[in-house]
């Protein structure tokens, strides 16, 4: 604590603190702009300009901190003049401006014309900024502050704004800003004072007064950002990024501008059945555009009855394996657990699964087998106490944004991230190393990794000892013929590369691990992950903070959901169906007995679908005839369906095919907790009324289950997951009533006082003995391999702008603006040597499928390598993948397949 | 956004720089000197392969490009500038002589293949008017003279005759910084010699100078020391003097201090207008590694037109590679400054005497003076009298005596009528006040300071008035936008002067903001001028 005199008053400063802040506390407000907090102070406004004594000039007080006996006059006349010169100075350079200028310039009765240029420094006329899609700039109300530069370039690290000549925002080059290399996560938007920077819907000019806040979550991806709905006229007009644990206050373009996708035009708001006599089209032919020709409308009891009987009739003469049910990771835990619950009590089998297969089922089967748990051992954030950051197979950037920020403001700040991955993505410009090996052979570089840590005896001899097992004669027999020059040739990364990466890792003080679908969507996905992990305990790089294992989880709550049992082989809380003493706990809580058989797989389903032997469907805020692979199959085991119930908010593709559909809630419509990558349970809170008389999920589900004759009478998602609390130890801790407090909690949480974990292993792993297990792995080459017929590698993936198969995002204006068509990334060479140039159309071919698309130059492919997002109907990328399965996680092989690329036409 | 190979390749070639080569941040302005001198402008294709090379955003490159004057950026290849560009300076000595009128004559002169441009003081103020063809100056400049150079195909010049290293050592040079290694000499002698001969900062603000080695030298190693060479204030051209006879001496003085303080690495900051003296700086540096291979490397950095460059703290920025925007001061330099390392920041003339003043001994330089002040000053003098030049003369003599022993009086039909005493932003004073004597600290009570020493004199066919909106003018073109009261200040101030009759509350009310609430000397003092007409020349502006 400092003693310090402000305006002859004797006060107090905390340590730390500005001259600015100490004085806001002390009642003493100062004007100040370039000034905001969690941004570097730059003092370059001079509105908060105080008289030190002792000082020839004045100072500005947001940058300086008091020191003892220090004499600050604040409100004498020559501060008071200066600041409001400042003000009126600023009033004539940004002739424009808003927001907090003009409210400083109006408490310091600054003039607005007394200093007023003439001509105007920029040109009032000037037409602003609009070739963003989601952004304006407009230089005559930009003061300068660099609030925005500092969001882009410290915050975002996005590097898109700079200070340019001796004075004015440029946007890379200095192109318009919808020319540049922006990436739309707003967070200029967010900093700019004075609206020169403002969401080009003009929501932000809405009247304060009419516009209501709700605190609430992003509907997007695992990373959980907190985010605060406004509200005006039961419409979101706007999102604000909210301090929670994941975000920090951050957001990206989805989060920030995907809002609108709820009140699209095609939204569903009646339940629809299947006009007579209207066969279901595996093509999907035009029928997603009018569903009228396919469907009529229906009430909800007529709905709810036609989808009940349905599934009666198939399981009365099908029997009890007939049916079975994808869930949603895009719905809260509560809507998981208990669709869950519906089809192992109503219909009787454990058939239910949900997009997890897709995505993360081969490291969770992994982790499950090495560590006894399938979460992460840290939160992203603890890239703020890593030295070294792995990063392989995820392309942050673009699938978890607000990660991704954090993860390059550690490197920038001295950490070293190594990035591997057969793509050069936009974190390798961050990276002190990358890897850009040759697709398909991750086991042969990572065991290249083991080998070097097992031979140059890096391993962590005491961690190894009192905590894992399987490090013996055969893990170490069966690495020897993976030395790195043994490999280097066919991983396509120098031998010494490996060497230097792979001492790093292991003599790290703290070394952290993450991955993506680029690790899991293979046949040998589960291998990857054992590597992995065999990395990070043979190092001892786990269970301490900055370090350990962290799959980045795809979907808002495909943690949540996980957890909660929607997992054909797994009850709530991972307990295994196929242990007899963990059915009879479950069958005692629910009162009803379970079978004894563990249930079918997403694609498994689907086979089982296609061959016919299963016949009826329950699939909720699921796009399997978008997300699956080799779409023809899928597509038409869906149509062979007898009945199939889909519960969406938009007539998707599965719902093409649907026999009965129930017009549900979007994310902003209703209440839940939803749990992110790192483990923490939060609440998204409704915003909106659901359109029409679409009904909330948690309603529907309960609804439908009534009629299969469970007498349940939930009526809140607080109920639902009071009962979760009672089954599932994790969230032992964890009372509704805390989460509406908090707002966060992360689990492992066992009692009302536990803070909870967010770093978890410190002590033991939760398998039988305490210790985690590593396994030897063999290397496998992918499914199907390029040949003659099919010469190129195709890689599938997602985009920034787009949620996974574009349900929501195509439907949102700004997004689908950003991205609208489909496309396939190319390395230049390959471009020029197929005579094409960027937009040129390229033909796609597999064994599978073909489609053609426009092509997009990508220098940090691999030659004969293309890369396609999924999400674009018109053209599904999902034509061509290899439904291939890996054996162990049941996950397709979405990464790699043999393609023939082609000039189109 | 990914440049193609061959782009790479050019690039690269034009760095000289191997693929594989690291490309330093800090040598970002050299890199781009290397772009802007082959291509006569920065193509963005170069720029984006640049900024990929270097792993910087796009963004970064462009705004410390953007930033230097004498860099061209252009949107495309086809609005590149004309291959030549003729600089003509519009300030105040160029100014008196008819600058304007020159640029004016020229501008229709040219087809495609040159651009005039008007340009701030390129530091020849004694041969005013002066342009400059590419990179070569031409004093007294005519529009036949011009044409005859750019006929002429020169665009530069040789080295100046300088003394060059060995000449230098013929002579004694080194002796002393090779007694001091030997241990001949302690460092605090050496530093109590610069008290005892109040030796001060001649870059302007006029610092004790061994007060200034005590306190780095008490800073935690590494320690730099930065020399600046920036010389951009209008009217002054002493260190370019200096350095085009006597180079060796500035570098003496700098090993000395680099002994002295503890000093690990130099760097030199020239300003990119004195392109003869880099060649020979270059040459001569070449040599003194040669000579001394233990000694401390120099390095030598180029500017690229920025007069904001000259405040020790935007040098630093600019060594660094970087915008030279000013730093917030605390934490001084001589604590965090370059590559964030306690930094000793000097004027080249202040080393300049180090060696001859240890020589010497103090009082040899503390006996010089007249009007109870100390020491030498070297005044650089330009506009209306007989002989302009760099002018060696005792601190404290009053500018009737400078014009009278050293300039040998008044330019014929000329009478003065005025002064700026230091460069234009040191204010102007009447001739009503000629018989002050010009040191640091004597002027302050007339508004007043000497800075850099740089005398521009005034007669009768002058207007302090039109002398005072060239230099308010100046200042907003130099400013570097990054504080609110300079950037915007200078402008409404540049505006409100070109009304006939001054809105004297107005001005007043800037000047105070600009002086009391900007970041550095420059938004400062830029009122200075200003002031100094509505208080001394009232009526003019009335």
């Amino acid at each position: 604590m400092t003693r310090f005199f402000l305006d002859q008053r004797e006060v107090d400063a905390q340590p730390g603190e500005s001259i600015l802040q100490a004085a806001q506390r002390h009642g003493v407000e100062l004007p100040h702009l370039c000034h905001k907090d969690g941004l570097q102070p730059e003092g370059n406004c001079r509105a908060c300009v105080v008289e030190i004594e002792g000082e020839r000039v004045l100072a500005p007080a947001c940058c300086r901190t008091p020191h003892a006996g220090m004499v600050v006059n604040a409100q004498g006349e020559r501060a008071q003049s200066a600041r409001r010169s400042v003000l009126e100075l600023l009033l004539a350079e940004a002739p424009a401006a808003g927001g907090e200028l003009a409210r400083w310039a109006r408490a310091a009765d600054a003039r607005v014309a007394h200093f007023a240029l003439s001509p105007a420094p920029v040109d009032p006329d000037a037409m602003p900024d609009r070739s963003h899609p989601a952004i304006v700039f407009n230089a005559a109300a930009c003061i300068l502050c660099t609030r925005c530069l500092r969001a882009c370039r410290d915050e975002q690290a996005n590097d898109v704004i700079g200070l340019g000549g001796r004075g004015r925002i440029i946007f890379d080059a200095g192109v318009a800003l919808g020319a540049s290399s922006c990436v739309a996560c707003g967070e200029c938007v967010a900093a700019c004072p004075t609206g020169a920077l403002t969401e080009k819907s003009g929501a932000t000019l809405a009247p304060a007064a009419d516009i209501e806040r709700i605190a609430s979550l992003c509907p997007y991806c695992g990373v959980g950002c907190q985010l605060t709905y406004r509200v005006a006229a039961n419409a979101i007009v706007g999102v604000d990024g909210r301090n929670g644990p994941a975000n920090a206050g951050r957001l990206c373009v989805k989060g920030r501008f995907g809002y609108d996708y709820a009140r699209h035009p095609g939204r569903l708001t009646t339940p629809l059945i299947r006009r007579a006599g209207v066969a279901k089209d595996a093509t999907l032919a035009g029928t997603v555009d009018d569903w009228r020709q396919q469907f009529r409308e229906a009430s909800w009891d007529e709905a709810l009855d036609f989808a009940v009987c349905g599934w009666q009739a198939v399981r009365r003469d099908f029997g009890d394996q007939a049916l079975a049910g994808f869930g949603s990771a895009k719905g809260s835990n509560e809507e998981a657990y208990l669709f869950q619950k519906l089809i192992r009590l109503g219909f009787g089998n454990h058939n239910v699964d949900h997009c997890t297969r897709l995505c993360h089922a081969s490291s969770v089967a992994a982790l499950l087998e090495g560590l006894g748990s399938g979460a992460v051992s840290n939160p992203v954030r603890d890239v703020d106490h890593a030295d070294v950051i792995i990063v392989i197979g995820a392309n942050p950037t673009v699938n978890h944004p607000v990660a991704a920020s954090f993860m390059k403001n550690a490197a920038r700040r001295g950490a070293r991230l190594i990035v591997i991955d057969p793509r050069m993505t936009d974190l390798a410009r961050d990276a002190s190393h990358i890897l850009q090996f040759t697709p398909d052979t991750d086991v042969l570089l990572l065991n290249a990794l083991l080998h070097v840590i097992v031979f140059d005896k890096l391993t962590n001899e005491t961690f190894v000892k009192e905590r894992v097992d399987g490090f013996d004669a055969a893990f170490i027999d069966n690495l020897r013929a993976y030395a790195p020059e043994a490999v280097a040739a066919t991983v396509g990364v120098p031998a010494q590369t490996l060497r230097t990466v792979a001492h790093l890792y292991a003599s790290a003080g703290s070394a952290i691990i993450f991955w993506g679908m680029g690790v899991s969507q293979h046949t040998h996905g589960t291998d990857n992950v054992r590597c992995l992990i065999a990395l990070a305990l043979l190092t001892g790089q786990i269970g301490r903070p900055g370090t350990g294992l962290h799959p980045l989880r795809g979907q808002n709550n495909v943690q949540g959901a996980s957890d909660a049992g929607l997992i054909p082989m797994m009850l709530p809380d991972y307990q295994r169906v196929a242990d007899a003493a963990v059915r009879a706990r479950f069958a005692g809580h629910w009162g009803a007995p379970l079978a004894d058989v563990p249930g079918l797989t997403v694609t498994e389903i689907l086979d089982a679908a296609a061959a016919g032997t299963l016949r009826g469907m329950y699939v909720l805020g699921e796009n399997p005839a978008m997300s699956d692979p080799d779409l023809n199959h899928a597509r038409m085991a869906l149509a062979r369906l007898d009945h199939l119930v889909v519960q969406d908010i938009f007539l998707t593709e599965t719902a093409a095919l649907a026999d009965v559909i129930l017009p549900a809630s979007s994310f902003a419509e209703k209440d839940g907790s939803f749990t992110n990558t790192d483990r923490t349970v939060q609440l998204g809170r409704a915003a909106l009324a659901p359109p029409g008389e679409a009904r909330q999920d948690l309603q529907i589900i309960e609804a439908l289950a009534r009629r299969l004759g469970l007498d349940w009478h939930y009526g809140s998602p607080a109920a639902v997951f009071t009962e979760m609390r009672q089954v599932m130890s994790s969230l032992a801790g964890i009372s509704w009533q805390r989460l509406q407090q908090e707002g966060a909690v992360t689990y492992p949480c066992r009692h009302d006082d536990d803070p909870g974990e967010p770093v978890i292993f410190r002590e033991n792993f939760p398998t039988a003995n305490g210790r985690g297990r590593i396994f030897p792995v063999a290397f496998r080459p992918a499914a199907e391999i390029p040949d003659a017929d099919y010469p190129w590698v195709l890689i599938t993936g997602r985009l920034l702008e787009h949620w996974h198969t574009g349900s929501m995002t195509r439907r949102a204006r700004v997004l689908d603006a950003l991205e609208p068509e489909p496309y396939v990334n190319l390395h230049p060479d390959d471009l020029a040597e197929l005579g094409l140039g960027e937009r040129g159309m390229l033909r796609l071919s597999t064994r599978r499928g073909e489609l053609t698309a426009a092509a997009r130059a990508d220098a940090g492919l691999p030659r004969r390598t293309a890369f396609m997002p999924f999400c674009y109907g018109e053209a599904a990328a999902n034509l061509l993948t290899n439904p291939a399965l890996d054996p162990q996680g049941k996950i397709p092989e979405f990464k790699y397949c043999a393609v023939r690329v082609a000039a189109a036409g | 956004m990914t440049p193609d190979a061959a782009t790479r390749a050019r690039l690269h070639a034009l760095l000289e720089k191997s693929p594989t080569e690291a490309l330093p941040r800090d040598q970002l302005i050299e890199f781009l000197h290397r772009i802007q001198d082959a291509c006569a402008h920065l193509p963005t294709s170069l720029l984006t392969a640049l900024a990929a090379e270097m792993k910087l955003p796009l963004a970064e490159v462009v705004e410390v490009a953007s930033f230097y004057h004498h860099f061209d950026l252009v949107p495309g290849a086809d609005a590149a500038p004309p291959p030549t560009t003729l600089r003509v300076c519009t300030s105040l000595a160029c100014a008196m002589h008819g600058a304007e009128e020159l640029a004016e004559r020229l501008a229709g002169q040219f087809g495609p293949e040159v651009r005039v441009q008007r340009v701030p003081c390129v530091g020849r103020c004694a041969g005013a008017p002066v342009a400059v063809s590419g990179q070569k100056p031409l004093e007294r400049a005519s529009p036949a003279s011009i044409l005859a150079v750019l006929a002429s195909g020169q665009t530069t010049d040789p080295a100046p005759p300088a003394r060059r290293l060995a000449d230098y050592r013929a002579a004694g040079g080194y002796d002393l910084y090779k007694a001091c290694l030997r241990g001949e000499r302690s460092r605090s002698e050496v530093i109590d010699s610069l008290d005892h001969a109040s030796l001060r900062g001649l870059g302007g603000a006029g610092f004790p100078t061994g007060r200034k080695w005590r306190l780095v030298a008490a800073q935690p190693a590494p320690r730099h020391l930065a020399i600046n060479i920036d010389e951009g204030e209008p009217g002054t051209f002493k260190d370019r003097h200096y350095l085009e006879r006597e180079p060796h001496a500035f570098l003496e003085g700098a090993l000395i201090a680099a002994w002295a303080v503890g000093l690990e690495n130099i760097w030199i900051y020239l300003r990119d207008e004195y392109a003869a003296c880099r060649r020979l700086l270059t040459e001569e540096l070449a040599a003194l590694a040669a000579a001394f291979p233990a000694a401390p490397t120099i390095e030598l950095r180029r500017g690229a037109g920025a007069y904001i460059c000259g405040d020790e703290s935007a040098m630093i920025e600019s060594i660094e590679g970087k915008r030279g925007m000013p730093r917030l001061r605390p934490p001084y330099i001589a604590e965090v400054g370059l590559f964030g390392r306690p930094t000793l920041a000097h004027n080249m003339e202040t080393l300049h005497w180090v060696p001859e003043i240890l020589r010497r001994g103090p009082e040899w330089f503390a006996g010089q003076g007249r009007h109870g002040r100390q020491g030498l000053r070297s005044f650089s003098v330009s506009g209306r009298v007989a002989r302009p030049g760099v002018h060696l003369a005792p601190a404290g003599i009053t500018l009737n005596e400078l014009i009278a022993e050293y300039c040998g009086g008044m330019a014929h039909g000329h009478t003065l009528y005025g002064y700026f005493p230091g460069g234009a932003s040191g204010g102007i004073l009447p001739a009503s006040l000629a018989d002050l004597p010009l040191d640091f600290d004597t002027l302050q009570a007339h508004g007043c300071f000497i800075g850099s020493a740089a005398i521009v004199v005034f007669s009768q066919h002058d207007s302090a008035r039109r002398l005072a909106q060239n230099a308010m003018e100046f200042f907003a073109h130099e400013s570097c936008g990054q504080c609110t009261p300079c950037r915007v200040g200078t402008r409404v101030s540049a505006a409100l002067m070109q009304a006939p009759v001054w809105d004297a509350e107005r001005l007043d009310a800037l000047a105070r903001v600009m002086h009391d609430a900007s970041i550095c000397g420059l938004g400062q003092a830029a009122p200075n001028p200003t002031r100094s007409v509505l208080r001394h020349f009232p009526q003019e502006v009335e």
